[in-house]
């Protein structure tokens, strides 16, 4: 009976490992600078012009949003996913975008300056105006991605391992 | 002189993207009429990049181009600086409305995209 308890627990609080209200908020408001959204579903909603800074979004599943202009400065967006979201013109400056998944997102005139890039999937997407400064870029991927007018200045890029 | 500049320019742009692109609505739904084509109407402004790349990229695609001239009158207009025309409503550039010469509304796509997805769309609504 213990043991069920705790499993129960245990994934009761994997499934719900983002803070309620803070999902609430964003449903309502749009805006959630510093909330806890780690593991939410957040998959086809509108959040344009939202503001995520400082916001935990770890492993959340943005898929198929519409975040246009959507501030994600300093945001932690590991493991999250952008998969064909629309986030034209996005701030991701001073994010930590680890293992992001990125596939055929649309991220016209995105600004990712300074944030810290490892093993993004790019694949697909459109990134046309798009600006990378200062990021690390040699473990992410960019197959059949638009880079019409992509401005990359002080970047680290090579071949992945 | 003035003309000659013209014709210069519209063959420049012809030979650019392999199609005319029509900047008044009346004219090309009676190109349209008469070509027995549908318009594809396209909403753009100069700003905007993603715009730019369908003009400067993914129209210059040789298949994209083909079918583009086998099959419409273009019509691009700045959201900006054009009168558009009413009933055809948009939330972002680009926008491509595709109008039949009766002025039905038969198709939208919305966003530019690559060119071979591009022309997967286009096929899709004819």
């Amino acid at each position: 009976m213990k043991k069920i308890f705790l499993s129960i627990m245990i994934c009761t609080n994997l499934l719900l490992a983002f803070n309620a209200s803070d999902l609430k908020k964003v449903k309502e408001d749009g805006d959630c600078p510093k909330c806890d959204l780690s593991y939410a579903d957040l998959r086809g909603i509108d959040l344009t012009m939202s503001d995520f800074t400082d916001a935990n979004l770890t492993h959340a599943n943005l898929a198929n949003t519409l975040a246009h202009k959507a501030d994600f400065s300093r945001a932690d967006l590991s493991y999250a996913t952008f998969e064909s979201s629309n986030v034209k013109g996005a701030l991701f400056v001073n994010a930590t975008l680890k293992n992001v998944n990125f596939f055929q997102a649309r991220i016209w005139k995105g600004n990712f300056s300074n944030a810290d890039i490892y093993k993004c999937n790019f694949d697909e997407s459109a990134l046309g105006s798009a600006i990378f400064k200062n990021n690390n870029l040699s473990n992410s991927t960019f197959q059949g991605t638009i880079l019409y007018k992509t401005i990359f200045k002080k970047n680290v890029t090579g071949i992945p391992k | 002189m003035k003309n000659v500049i013209l014709l210069i320019i519209f063959t420049v742009l012809l030979q650019a993207t392999g199609f005319q692109i029509e900047h008044n609505f009346k004219k090309a739904l009676l190109k349209a009429k008469t070509q027995n084509k549908e318009v594809m109407m396209m909403y753009s402004a100069v700003w905007c990049p993603e715009c730019n790349y369908m003009k400067d990229v993914a129209f210059k695609n040789t298949e994209v181009s083909k079918y583009i001239q086998k099959h419409f009158i273009v019509i691009s207009l700045d959201i900006q600086k054009d009168k558009l025309p009413k009933g055809f409503d948009y939330v972002g550039i680009p926008t491509f409305f595709f109008i039949d010469s009766n002025t039905k509304l038969i198709g939208k796509i919305i966003g530019g995209d690559r060119a071979d997805r591009f022309l997967k769309k286009l096929k899709s609504i004819r």
